[in-house]
């Protein structure tokens, strides 16, 4: 703790007042239309071009929501990426094509989320194993198993379920709507409910919480079963988009490290108890319309990920600069 | 008056350690219960006693009559005990009112009733005369502004007894005093109050009764109007010398080793210090008296930000532990787990730290000065017990683990010593010895500067005792000075009157 720092920034703090969401969003938009703009595809700036950037967020953003939970209670939760294929797989594998299957494959996906998140939660919480640890773990074993069962496990989704993935209702994809519609459900839990607030004090300060007669651990288990949730929501778009799911789809996504990234970026910070899913969400439009600039331009897709990094970095820089002089 | 609180025959052991040994206290409606206690004497731990932190050992808690035990602090929240913590507990990126009414969030419909959070936050502070917009981030806050952030906090439920755990220490005088108004406003609302403090003046104005622990005993409880400042500053200190501090040097301090000017920080003002060779020097004072913030400003860990230091006559930058370490500064830490060795690695590799440090950086790692018949050289030269110096230093006991640092310095020769709380968590036999080699250093030539909570370790071994209070050099007491003397000092109560009172 820094003594004596006085209140005198209170008043005006110029540009650290600006909405870290409204930040990113501004950059994101700015970079898409420009992108447009420069390579003459302005046809992009239109309704079906702009749904169809949207489409690119849903399943990193779905991720992303859940990670923000982890990450906001001061955890992390590296077993995504394997969770995702799991679903997947096991979405497609229980399917077999028949639409009658649809709702238990849901539904056992959803436990196996659940199964997962307890565990990742109970060994962080409450057997107090370093978070990194505990879920790189469970992802390993997750993705160990799937890689030796894989060849009895294979499967195809329902061709309804399929289509689902493919839908729009209003001229805006069904993908779209959910990650909407979830994130405004996790926005609303944050934010306006009483467990929301539990979750910062958790994260913010956890000899603080426990103090003020918080049952810590439940709040980082539930945080990790949020977390697997997002992932599980994710693995099931996943498999509809794709038809089967396969072992390596999570982990060619990266989506563990990306959804970390996405995060950081939202300005959600790594040690918890400050951010949200607003930014979380701006995070994944930045990314999407990165991607698709690149597209337009025609360049390599490893400059990319170049760049990807370049933001986090410059990201983490500018929060830093921004918080410098609170107290924590 | 009926007791609402009693704690009888309470216990609580850490280890060998006795923190709190057969304590009983009490609390009555409409009274303020002060502790005194010096550093360690478990005024705090009867706290955390008390709220549910600790289980006691032994003994038991009584709430109106009817034992209780708290196994999480929820329940003694909810049973009526609220609690201002000492170190802060509050969330830097959370308003004033998410921060007043964590855990206990009103909800509406079963949405948090912001408004409602709004209204009643503002009313509690209203009711500690600040005016904290309360949708301000506490991070934004001064140091006071949160301390009455937590005050508001505990106040949320209606107390039965109402702790308050060295509440003014980060305050002004201005900010204080409206505090304690509000503490005898609570106490004529009918609350237990527990305060507790080294403030004596306004232990003087507003106890009803006081209670003085020391080493986790309670020496005595009594009503105010039957106490002294100076019989609270005796029971607090009174105890036996013991007999183990090595004898002082024949001859007198030689020339200045070690001098500050006019230093200052963000945490120290006024800083005129001087260090001679051949001598002790003391320094002495209370947790918040930061005199660990002096040592580390002498190493240029949070250096001065202003001022004048000189090594051996000659003006001197120390802006990091590397420049000090450079200029002839050596530097035991007072947490040795966290900042003196590396527990994994060998006790050799540990005492090579620094040297390796300070080497050009392809010089070889075990060449000249740092091969390893050197090391051990060092190594037996400072006693430190070990089967095999190439075993994890993690191992060895506390005593050696703080010789094999020793050892470290010395193979860099400094001038200056700076020991940090030197024998914090060693056993008896091994203070001796720590003392034994201060002393040695200190008869070779070399200033020793030596930071201690420890009251009979400053006394027994200072040659010259330097007493801090909030962050500024209070007074300077010669060799052999009595422990209340320091003590007064360090409460900054030192022009109260003078009584002769060692407890004999």
């Amino acid at each position: 703790m820094s003594v004596d720092t006085l209140s005198a920034g209170r008043a005006r703090r110029g540009f650290r007042d600006l909405p870290v969401p409204l930040v990113v969003i501004a950059l994101a938009a700015i970079i898409y239309v420009a992108a447009a703009v420069i390579t003459g595809q302005t046809n992009q700036i239109s309704l079906p071009g702009l749904s169809g950037l949207l489409q690119r967020t849903v399943a990193l953003g779905l991720v992303g929501l859940g990670q923000t939970f982890a990450i906001l209670v001061g955890s992390i939760d590296l077993s995504v990426a394997a969770l995702i294929s799991s679903v997947a797989v096991l979405a497609s594998y229980l399917m077999q094509g028949d639409p009658g299957m649809i709702v238990p494959a849901i539904l056992a996906c959803l436990a196996l989320a659940l199964v997962i998140g307890a565990v990742n939660g109970g060994l962080v919480a409450y057997w107090g194993i370093n978070p990194l640890i505990a879920t790189l773990s469970t992802g390993l074993i997750l993705q160990g198993v799937l890689a030796a069962g894989y060849t009895y496990w294979s499967g195809r989704v329902a061709p309804e379920f399929q289509a689902l993935a493919y839908q729009s209702l209003f001229g805006v994809p069904l993908p779209v709507l959910l990650l909407a519609v979830l994130a405004l459900l996790a926005w609303f839990v944050l934010a306006k409910t009483r467990f929301g607030a539990h979750l910062y004090a958790v994260g913010g300060n956890p000899d603080g919480a426990k103090l003020a007669g918080l049952r810590v651990e439940r709040f980082v288990l539930a945080a990790h079963v949020i977390a697997s949730l997002g992932a599980c929501v994710a693995g099931l778009y996943l498999a509809a988009r794709l038809q089967s799911g396969t072992p390596w789809i999570g982990r060619d996504g990266i989506y563990d490290l990306e959804s970390i990234a996405i995060v950081v970026i939202g300005g959600t910070v790594l040690s918890g108890g400050k951010g949200g899913v607003l930014g979380t969400l701006a995070g994944v439009l930045l990314f999407a319309s990165l991607d698709a600039s690149f597209n337009m331009f025609g360049v390599d897709a490893f400059l990319k990920q170049v760049l990807r990094g370049a933001i986090v970095i410059a990201a983490v820089a500018v929060y830093a600069v921004r918080n410098k002089g609170h107290v924590a | 008056m009926t007791a609402v609180l009693e704690m009888r025959g309470i216990g609580k052991a850490f280890g060998a350690v006795k923190a709190l040994d057969a304590v009983d206290f009490d609390c009555r409606a409409g009274e303020i219960h002060v502790i005194c206690g010096e550093n360690g004497a478990g005024k705090s731990t009867l706290m955390k006693v008390l709220g549910g932190s600790y289980r006691p050992d032994t003994g038991e808690v009584l709430l109106e009559g009817a034992p209780v035990r708290f196994h999480h602090p929820r329940e003694a929240r909810a049973a009526g005990i609220s609690i201002v913590h000492q170190e802060l507990s509050l969330l830097p990126f959370r308003t004033v009112a998410e921060n007043i009414f964590t855990g206990m969030e009103p909800t509406r419909w079963g949405l948090l009733d912001r408004q409602r959070m709004d209204e009643r936050a503002r009313a509690l502070l209203r009711r500690l005369g600040s005016a904290i917009p309360t949708r301000a981030l506490v991070a934004d806050l001064s140091i006071a502004e949160q301390q009455l952030v937590e005050i508001a906090k505990a106040m949320l439920v209606d107390a039965k007894v109402l702790v308050m755990d060295e509440p003014t220490a980060a305050l002004d005088d201005r900010d204080a005093r409206s505090l304690l108004d509000l503490v005898v406003r609570m106490k004529a609302e009918g609350v237990a109050v527990i305060y507790i403090s080294h403030r004596m003046p306004e232990v003087m104005a507003i106890a009803d009764r006081i209670t003085v622990l020391k080493d986790g005993r309670q020496i005595w409880t009594r009503d105010r109007v039957d106490v002294t400042v100076n019989a609270i500053v005796t029971a607090m200190v009174g105890r036996e010398l013991q007999d183990f501090y090595p004898a002082r040097a024949a001859t007198g301090p030689g020339s200045p080793v070690l001098e500050i000017r006019g230093g200052r920080n963000a945490l120290l003002r006024d800083i005129d210090f001087v260090a001679r060779a051949g001598e002790i020097v003391g320094i002495a004072g209370l947790e918040d008296s930061r005199k660990s913030a002096l040592a580390q400003a002498l190493f240029g860990d949070t250096p001065f930000s202003a001022g004048e230091v000189r090594i051996a006559g000659r003006p001197a930058s120390i802006r990091s532990p590397r420049e000090a370490a450079a200029a002839g500064i050596g530097y035991l830490p007072g947490d040795r787990k966290r900042e003196g060795i590396a527990p994994r690695q060998s006790v050799r590799d540990n005492v090579l730290l620094t040297l390796q440090a300070m080497a050009p950086a392809f010089a070889s790692p075990n060449g000249g000065a740092r091969s390893r018949p050197k090391v051990d050289q060092s190594l037996r030269d400072m006693d430190v017990r070990a089967g095999d110096f190439g075993q994890e230093i993690a191992t060895l006991s506390g005593g050696n683990q703080q010789k094999a640092i020793i050892a470290r310095w010395l193979m860099q020769n400094p001038r200056v010593f700076v020991f940090v709380e030197p024998t914090r968590g060693i056993d008896v036999a091994a203070k001796a010895a720590i003392y034994q080699t201060m002393r040695a250093l200190a008869d070779a030539g070399r200033a020793i500067v030596m930071v201690s909570s420890d009251l009979p370790e400053i006394i027994g071994v200072s040659d010259r005792i330097v007493v801090m209070h909030q962050g500024r050099i209070a007074g300077e007491l010669p060799a052999g000075a009595e422990e209340g003397a320091v003590m007064r000092l360090a409460l900054g109560v030192a022009d109260a009157p003078s009584v002769r009172e060692m407890a004999s």
